[in-house]
């Protein structure tokens, strides 16, 4: 690939799409949508290359790209990748790309809605090769804020509410953040931001370190759901259209728990494992409480909404585990492959949900009635995702939860058992939608409902198609995670 | 043909028609079921092919798929003579049923859909059955369980099949986490998943060093919960009973070969292992004594066949376990493969009588005449309930004696007891079906009428060459499969097998014959009032009818208590998290306009707080000065 600068390339593919967008008439809807397909197919196919050109066997971070941005403070703008970030930006690439297309059929404001959507995917592709802090945070900031004009534009149900609330949670991580981070600046000598100097400066105390990570943990985990301040989460799913709600919890979700792995318990390892047990309850808590929400909602968006709560919860019980005994890998790989299944599965569950939301107007479970004879297919993309949603073999998230599942027991017994005993409560709330809404004596007000058109069905399933790749052979996005295990 | 590309033919086969079947021949149902059974006999072929053909252990065709940490795991297919017999005898009765489902699903709408899952369940089974590796063993053993669901729940518009699907999987689901932590511990403790390296470890006498003996109790008892829950014993009984919502084809499969088969064959699998864990296997005995019991009371007052036979299948894979339990590896594995063939017969058989009379009720096919219209069904109905019940000399005969020569005094005991109300349910069944005569005093549950389980009208010949050619081919498999035990055992590698004596078989029989006889006195004789012991005692008539309440109780003990607390939990979600994040929003909400009054742009105020600021931090300071003067 020679010195291509393909990150950089990478993060242009949005940059490009949101500048497009916004010198394309606002009329010319379709151009609109055009544009922006291409431009997320291009991000599709560099990322793709970026995953071929990683070498494996070298692992730790590759294709550095460093350029001086504010010198005076040490602000350099320092991409490279680690596995982590490898598939992470596949994800990533892949939600943007089948999120623009389930939103061909947009008609208000097309132009808006596409521009901030890529400044979204841009932030979030920044994030994920940023190895300065101050740039991470930068991105970070790119990619929450627009949720709020997204939501409240475009949302439904309480949408100002909703948006309100989601921005005021994620204020109050960011408020967590931001003095964490420049403890961070502060601490190691206030020369530089670059993460690896900062990790590696050995300026942090075990006491300073302990002081520190809850303020990084807790700001980031807002972002990623994390119990007992996940309360932004499903109701900004619920209120936001369907790509956004992709989008969201697909990959701004695992925004959260990446600026865990990368920044808190890279920069601070002692205090990750001194705060490990505390906070591997608070997960387990998530897994487990997110299931028994679940279980009672009657909107389809809100079930899903919990569900996340619940398996973000497997990813940051997964995270801790590696944080509590760094030696055994099989929670961090774990958490990374749950990331990307659970980003996958959440889209296609939001995308199915629009599918059936658009037509009707309606997301109430009881209102619907064996969908499966209404609409064979689109009902079959939801199937999937709820069988990959209760861990059932097959799919990608089976196996990333079974590396959680085993380290953690292995870590810490108890929370292990509560967290599979979760699986009995998820296997109930899941079947629970199916029945009533899937399956059962169909509903006579949908019998006119549309099913999928061969261009509706390929963003849906490119997705299954991609938790049933990984879901037969796990080892293709494994060997590339495992790669970056010891990137601390 | 090489054996790894029978092996992999044989596993690949099904899935392909599954796929094909399922996404683009679904409407098109007469190539999604040609695909489907033509699947099916390459299954057959390739199986068959290996068990005689290869003659002798190959080991296992391994790769590597997967890592746990460090740790590599490989996937692969195990050739020895306990995959290779059991994985010929599920190829064959799926093939068997997906013939018979030619004619009986035929003017079902989903029937392609249909084929496609029954392909799905057989792939998944034969997968299981074949697997190397335990954790590829758990994972066809949820796809088993997955399958199952599907077709369970296949009349989805159904609220009963519905529930009854989800019923299934969730109670199958309980068992599987015990069964997932056990996985987990036995990895953690041995560092693999490898079943022919597991079965090596433990095939002697006496633990492998550092192990201890709690821990493979430990390990032992977590796999046994998951054997639990799929073969269906007490207490996670409760879902096979209700899986009787799928079409009888569905039932057949499910109750012979695959699904309940799983568990059972995961015991055999690691028997080795089961043996080092002599308090597991006590528990073991006495839950498979007592499942046994407690299903054949069940059966004795059912009026609908199919559950009279889901019945039974738990009360014989209790039977199964009993002797696996005991120590015989050979008489239970020998009983599951010869109770395959006679409960897949009578399932069969069931649905051939359904299919022509248009209910489930055994009182109202006898009244109907079936046995008269359908003979060939009815001998073969005979045929298949002799060897349920343990007739000399039919196939369940043989591994039954097998299993209660192999059992201590005391479970024997209630062995044979069990066995004795097998002969009596099994014989009620058959005589209310054979023999109705004028004086029955039985009331019948649901009323013949010509309309098929589906709902269409049923036209046609009663036998059907579709459904009859399997019902033939399986009588002949309950009928003989009894005389194959030395060849099983040899095949399984055992050196010596105890054949009891006649003394030792003289109990087994005196008690089948007479279960025999009381039910012909009860049901049989000409004027018997066909109503049944029990029902003289209408308490215990209820108790039984009722299922011994279990349902019931697990509604109070179980359902209830989480659904309470999931809206406990919606309530602290609602109530507490979000008006709690309200509340702290509108309190910073009021604080600022609070706050913001205070900037009235009114001079007095600024100067006059001002004033009380400066004084307040005068005498703050004074007080300090002043204490460090004095």
């Amino acid at each position: 690939m020679g010195d291509f600068p393909i990150l950089t390339a990478t993060l242009l593919c949005p940059a490009l799409a949101l500048l497009v967008t916004l010198l394309i008439p606002g009329r010319n809807g379709m151009a609109i949508k055009a544009a922006n397909a291409l431009c997320a197919l291009l991000s599709v196919i560099f990322a793709a290359m970026i995953w071929v050109a990683y070498d494996r066997t070298v692992g730790g971070y590759q294709m550095l790209e460093v350029v001086p941005w504010v010198p005076t403070f040490g602000i350099d703008y320092r991409v490279a990748v680690d596995g982590v970030s490898v598939v992470l930006t596949m994800l990533t690439a892949l939600v943007f790309f089948t999120g623009v297309l389930t939103m061909w059929t947009l008609e208000t404001r097309v132009k808006e809605y596409f521009a901030f959507m890529a400044a979204l995917v841009f932030g979030v592709f920044g994030v994920f090769f940023s190895l300065d802090i101050f740039a991470f945070f930068f991105f970070y900031e790119v990619a929450v804020l627009p949720m709020y004009p997204l939501i409240a534009v475009w949302g439904s149900t309480r949408k100002t509410y909703s948006a309100m609330k989601l921005t005021l949670y994620l204020m109050l991580g960011s408020a967590l953040l931001f003095p964490g981070l420049i403890a961070l600046f502060v601490y190691s000598g206030g020369q530089t931001w670059n993460l690896v100097e900062i990790a590696q400066s050995g300026a942090f105390s075990r006491e300073t370190q302990i002081f520190l990570y809850p303020f990084l943990y807790v700001g980031f985990g807002i972002l990623a759901g994390m119990f007992p301040f996940h309360g932004w989460s499903p109701t900004g799913h619920v209120a936001a259209p369907t790509a956004v709600s992709m989008l969201h919890a697909g990959v701004l979700m695992k925004l959260g728990a990446f600026g865990i792995f990368r920044i808190g318990m890279t920069v601070l390892p002692e205090g990750a494992e001194f705060w490990a047990p505390t906070f591997a309850v608070l997960a387990t808590i998530g897994i487990v409480y997110g299931a028994f929400v679940a279980m009672r909602q009657t909107d389809f968006k809100y079930v899903i909404g919990f569900s996340s709560v619940s398996h973000m919860g497997i990813v940051l019980l997964g995270l801790n585990v590696w944080a509590m005994s760094r030696s055994d890998t099989a929670g961090l790989d774990g958490a990374v492959f749950q990331m990307f299944a659970h980003g996958i599965m959440t889209a296609l569950f939001f995308s199915a949900v629009g599918f059936i939301y658009d037509q009707t107007h309606d997301r109430d479970i009881r209102h619907f009635g064996g969908l499966t004879s209404q609409v064979p297919v689109a009902s079959s993309m939801f199937i999937v995702a709820a069988l990959c949603g209760m861990g059932v073999p097959g799919f990608a998230s089976f196996w990333a939860e079974l590396l959680v599942f085993i380290a953690a027991i292995e870590t810490f017994p108890v929370l292990g058992i509560a967290a599979i005993a979760g699986l009995i409560f998820t296997a109930a709330y899941v079947l629970r939608v199916l029945g009533k809404a899937m399956y059962g004596p169909r509903n006579p007000d949908w019998e006119n409902l549309k099913d999928v058109t061969l261009w509706s069905v390929l963003p849906r399933a490119i997705l299954v198609g991609v938790l049933l790749l990984f879901g037969f052979y796990p080892n293709l996005i494994l060997d590339m995670i495992r790669s970056a295990g010891g990137g601390s | 043909m090489s054996t790894e590309s029978l092996a992999l033919a044989l596993l690949i086969a099904p899935l392909v028609g599954s796929f094909l079947a399922l996404v683009f021949f679904r409407r098109k149902h007469v190539i999604a079921s040609g695909i489907v059974v033509a699947s099916g006999l390459v299954s057959v072929i390739a199986s068959a092919m290996l068990l005689f053909g290869a003659g002798h252990d190959v080991g296992a065709i391994t790769a590597r798929w997967f890592s746990i940490g460090d740790t590599p795991i490989e996937f692969g297919i195990l050739l020895d003579g306990r995959t290779m017999i059991m994985g010929a005898v599920v190829a064959l009765i799926t093939l068997c049923i997906e013939v018979y489902s030619l004619s009986y699903m035929k003017h079902d709408e989903g029937r392609g859909r249909f084929f496609a899952f029954l392909a799905l369940f057989a792939w998944s089974m034969l997968s299981f059955v074949y697997s190397s590796s335990l954790l590829q063993a758990f994972i066809f053993w949820e796809l088993v369980g997955l399958a199952s669901f599907f077709l369970i729940g296949f009349w989805y518009e159904k609220p009963s099949a519905v529930a009854a699907a989800k019923k299934a999987f969730i109670m199958t689901r309980i068992g599987d986490v015990g069964l997932f932590i056990g996985l987990i511990l036995l990895f953690m403790t041995t560092g693999t998943l490898d079943i022919p390296a597991i079965n090596t470890l433990f095939a002697g006498d006496g633990l492998p060093e550092g192990i201890a003996p709690g821990r493979i109790e430990l390990i032992a008892a977590l796999l046994f919960i998951g054997v639990i829950g799929k073969s269906a014993q007490f207490p996670l009984h409760t879902w096979l009973p209700d899986a009787m919502e799928g079409p009888t084809p569905v039932s057949a499969l499910l109750h012979s070969a695959t699904m309940v088969a799983a568990g059972v064959f995961l015991v055999t699998r690691f028997h080795g292992l089961f043996m080092n864990a002599q308090q597991t296997m006590e528990w073991m005995l006495w839950i498979a004594v007592g499942t046994a019991i407690l299903s054949s009371t069940m059966a004795m007052v059912a009026k609908d066949m199919k559950r009279v036979l889901a019945f039974s299948s738990i009360s014989q894979l209790g039977f199964m376990l009993m002797g696996l339990a005991a120590g015989s590896l050979f008489a239970g594995y020998f009983h599951l493969i010869t109770h395959a063939f006679f409960k897949a017969l009578l399932f069969l058989c069931a649905g051939a009588f359904i299919h022509h009379v248009g209910s489930n009720d055994l009182i109202a096919m006898g009244r109907a005449g079936a046995a008269k219209q359908m003979k060939l069904t009815t001998v073969a109905l005979v045929i298949g309930g002799s060897a349920l019940a343990g007739i000399p000399f039919l196939a369940g005969f043989f591994s039954k004696e097998q299993i209660i020569g192999s059992l201590p005094i005391g479970a024997k005991i209630g062995a044979l007891f069990a066995a004795f109300l097998t002969a009596y349910y099994t014989f009620r069944m058959i005589f209310l079906i054979v023999r109705p005569n004028a004086d029955s005093m039985a009331v019948e549950d649901e009323p013949a009428h010509a309309q098929h389980e589906d709902g269409h009208e049923h036209h046609g010949p009663a036998e059907p060459l579709a459904m009859l050619a399997p019902i033939i081919l399986l009588a002949v498999g309950a009928a003989g499969a009894g005389y194959i035990g030395n060849w099983i055992g040899h095949k399984l590698h055992i050196e010596h097998i105890e054949h009891p004596s006649i003394t030792e078989m003289a109990p087994a029989i005196v008690i089948a014959i007479l279960g025999v006889v009381f039910a012909w006195l009860e049901f049989g004789r000409k004027g018997a009032r066909q109503t049944g012991f029990v029902s003289k005692i209408p308490s215990m008539q209820t108790l039984f009818e009722r299922r011994w309440y279990l349902d019931e109780i697990y509604n109070v003990v179980f359902v209830r208590p989480v659904v309470w607390f999931a809206s406990l939990c919606i309530g602290a979600e609602n109530k507490g998290f979000d008006n709690g994040a309200d509340a702290v929003a509108h309190g910073t909400y009021k604080g600022g306009r609070m706050v913001a009054r205070s900037h009235s742009g009114r001079l007095q105020f600024y100067i006059g707080s001002a004033i009380v600021v400066v004084a307040a931090l005068a005498l703050t300071l004074g007080f300090r000065n002043g204490g460090g003067a004095g």
